[in-house]
């Protein structure tokens, strides 16, 4: 029997290998390299030099590396806590209230709605949102104009770009967690409603006691992906802001970006992404564990 | 058995699909009949319609060659260019940007072609004035004297677009000195009109920062800037000058401070739609305005009380160092310079560097390029702010944003701008 277990074993690997093969290539390769690249100064073209931990000193007092760490933390807020919690009741709503009151396929309709600019091509979006808070001419500032509030300049004012990009995102960012979430309440037994309706709950007790608590994996996975997803943020703010004004906007990997392709400066912006790595690495390690933690002394 | 065949026959095929585009770079080495051009000029500008002629024309001498032309993106060459040259896909003549952030930088690093000797071959030497010649030679990667690495066929300056229209309306005449051209924004700005239509999230505002740094600057100054000949400090006179004057204009109401949020295109709109009675920017708007401009006369004036102004040069034709097919490129290069393409670029509202200015048939280009050859004649050009260093436009975009966004004061924003230049500097000129 246990011969049998080894060869099994030795049998699954094989399987590993293309994935494995592809990991070390994609991923490992580059990220050792990447790594490499940051003890070095080096305009991508000539002969690297060899300047030890240099790259790291200059970030530690580096103003425009910390803003953009910071700005991330405004960009977290707007990428999972947001609409973490937004998707949780609007799920909710969805799966209770709208489906079961009015019909599944409306239901569908505003999912597969709120789910819409998940699948836009980010461009075309950003685009879009900025011909919408364009300070002159947007629709945003003509509706606010019509009701006679005060228009404003969205991206341009260093005051509440930040915010603007932090509303958009949420836009962006709301269809996952709503998806995820409505089909983990399909799993919840229903007869835990009953049981609770029955004991005299009522709908935010059950939603609090029951919903949440039984779909607390995937409320798991959602927090983790958004949360890697806002610390790798790019796309949007390329498209959007450029970090503008002046540095309002500005985010790790689009700092790394400028060093590296724009500035010639790729030793510094491999280092900013080396840290984005680490810093991202050591949150999904203790996230998992606090997970598996929690799962564990829910087993026992 | 016959699945197995099958499968084996497309995966064979796969695998001569995945094989092929390895062969293909040798195959084209060795065909001469293709030469591939790259520039980011619009079809519907002055230069992509002179070189859309010069295209055609070179096809007609050549027939056996067949013209590959890709148009690309200005910030796509901008941000790629040293990876796309050091590359084997390399065009065999490409438009790209002048100055030691750009063309400096790839020359210094082995990536351009050395046209010293076909500028003389050609007689581009003697086309070029000394003045325009400045961006296309390079000596350790800076501009200015060396090597020529790149050639440039028309000219561009910035100066200021008005709407006569609206100028006549308020009374205002067209100002000679900085004073009078103040008082004229401040009698647009007390009828309730802000008089400069600005773009501060691209490159507008920062030609009206350099301006005014102009203004207080001399030629010296200028070569110690762009050039690295001389001291450079960001704190002198010159630039406290420009940068404290940047916040008295949008303090004055000169410059909208909304202007953080408009780009260059929405610049060039407002104007369009007459939404302010003036705009300081390049030549390069001039094509589109005769097209687009109805509504109203319109005429430019160089920034008034200066004698050195933003401009320089045109784009340069630039051959990789790894180009095929070298000699068809360097006679597509003096097709782009032959009085005969030179005309249809100035006709169609663009600098010529080597036209005849009676076969200019519009009086505004005659003028547009009467006022260029003086501003040569006055060996007045200053070049731009961004060229010292690579990157160093997103710098000056965003610091003079800071500026007009009062984020930032005049010394702040001055030594937020002056970091990355002196760190690229010694990186040069160690």
């Amino acid at each position: 029997m246990a011969v049998k277990s080894v060869s099994l074993d030795r049998g699954y690997w094989v399987f590993l290998l293309p994935g494995a093969v592809a990991l070390l290539l994609v991923i490992i390769i580059p990220f050792l390299i990447n790594v490499g690249i940051s003890f070095t100064a080096w305009n991508g073209i000539t002969e690297p030099t060899w300047i030890g931990l240099d790259n790291y000193q200059k970030a530690a007092h580096d103003k425009t590396f910390w803003m953009s760490f910071q700005n991330n933390l405004y960009i977290i807020v707007a990428m999972t806590i947001i609409p973490t919690i937004i998707g949780l009741f609007l799920a909710a709503f969805l799966y209770d209230f709208v489906a079961n009151k009015i019909g599944n396929r409306v239901a569908s309709v505003f999912r597969a709605g709120y789910y819409l600019p998940q699948i836009l091509p980010v461009a075309i979006a950003g685009v879009v949102w900025r011909w919408i808070l364009q300070p002159r001419w947007g629709v945003l500032n003509w509706l606010l104009d019509q009701v006679g509030m005060e228009p404003r300049n969205w991206l341009g004012d260093a005051d509440i770009a930040i915010y603007s990009v932090m509303g958009i995102m949420v836009w962006f960012q709301i269809g996952y967690p709503l998806v995820i979430f409505m089909a983990a309440l399909q799993r919840v037994d229903p007869e835990l409603y009953e049981a609770a309706s029955v004991d005299g709950a009522n709908w935010l007790e059950k939603f609090i006691h029951i919903t949440i608590h039984q779909i607390r994996p995937e409320i798991f996975v959602v927090v983790l992906m958004t949360l890697i997803h806002s610390l790798k943020i790019f796309a949007q703010i390329f498209v959007l802001t450029r970090g503008g004004p002046g540095r309002a906007t500005i985010v790790p990997s689009y700092f790394a970006y400028q060093n590296f392709f724009e500035k010639a400066n790729v030793g510094y912006g491999a280092t900013i992404a080396t840290i984005m790595t680490v810093i991202i690495i050591l949150l999904t390690v203790l996230f998992i564990n606090v997970q598996s933690r929690q799962e564990l002394r829910e087993a026992a | 058995m016959r699945k197995t065949l099958l499968s084996i026959t497309i995966l064979l095929l796969a695998a001569l699909m995945i094989a092929t585009p390895n062969f293909s770079p040798q195959a084209a080495a060795q065909d001469s009949t293709t030469l591939k051009i790259w520039h980011y000029e619009s079809p519907d500008g002055a230069m992509g319609a002179a070189w859309q002629a010069a295209m055609d024309k070179f096809e007609e001498l050549h027939p056996e060659v067949t013209i590959e032309f890709e148009s690309r993106g200005f910030e796509e060459i901008r941000q790629t260019a040293p990876m796309i040259l050091n590359s084997d896909e390399v065009p065999d003549v490409m438009e790209y940007n002048k100055g030691n952030a750009t063309a400096g930088f790839l020359s210094q690093n082995g990536l351009l072609t050395d046209l010293t000797d076909v500028a003389i071959e050609y007689g581009w030497d003697q086309i070029l004035s000394p003045g325009l010649q400045t961006t296309s030679r390079y000596e350790n990667g800076i501009m200015g004297s060396g090597q020529w690495y790149g050639v440039t066929n028309y000219g561009e300056y910035v100066m200021v677009y008005y709407n006569k229209d609206m100028f006549a309306e308020h009374g205002v005449e067209v100002p000679a000195t900085f004073e009078e051209w103040e008082a004229a924004m401040q009698t647009f700005v007390d009828a309730g009109i802000t008089p400069l239509s600005v773009g501060a999230t691209e490159y507008p505002a920062q030609h009206i920062f350099y301006q005014l740094v102009l203004s207080q600057a001399d030629r010296d100054w200028v070569n110690a800037f762009e050039l690295y000949q001389g001291d450079v400090d960001f704190h002198d006179e010159a630039f406290t000058y420009a940068a404290e004057k940047i916040v008295d204009w949008v303090e004055r109401g000169f410059i909208s401070d909304d202007a953080t949020g408009i780009p260059a295109e929405d610049m060039g709109v407002a104007f369009t739609n007459g939404e302010h009675p003036m705009m300081v920017s390049g030549s390069w708007w001039y094509g589109r305005f005769m097209n687009e401009i109805e509504n109203f006369e319109w005429g430019t004036f160089l920034w008034p009380g200066n004698d050195l102004h933003a401009g320089s040069g045109g784009n340069l034709w630039v051959v990789p160092a790894n180009a095929k097919n070298k000699e068809l490129a360097y006679e597509f290069i003096d097709i782009t310079m032959s009085p005969e393409i030179q005309s249809i670029l100035g006709n169609a509202g663009g600098i010529p560097v080597n036209a005849d200015l009676e076969q200019i048939e519009d009086p505004m280009v005659r003028e547009l390029i009467s006022n260029f050859n003086a501003i040569i004649e006055a060996d007045g050009f200053a070049f731009y702010p961004d060229w010292p260093a690579p990157g160093y436009y997103d710098i000056l975009v965003s610091g003079v944003q800071e500026l007009i966004a009062g984020t930032m004061s005049p010394d702040e924003a001055l030594d937020f701008l002056a970091d990355p230049y002196f760190e690229y500097r010694e990186t040069v000129t160690d």
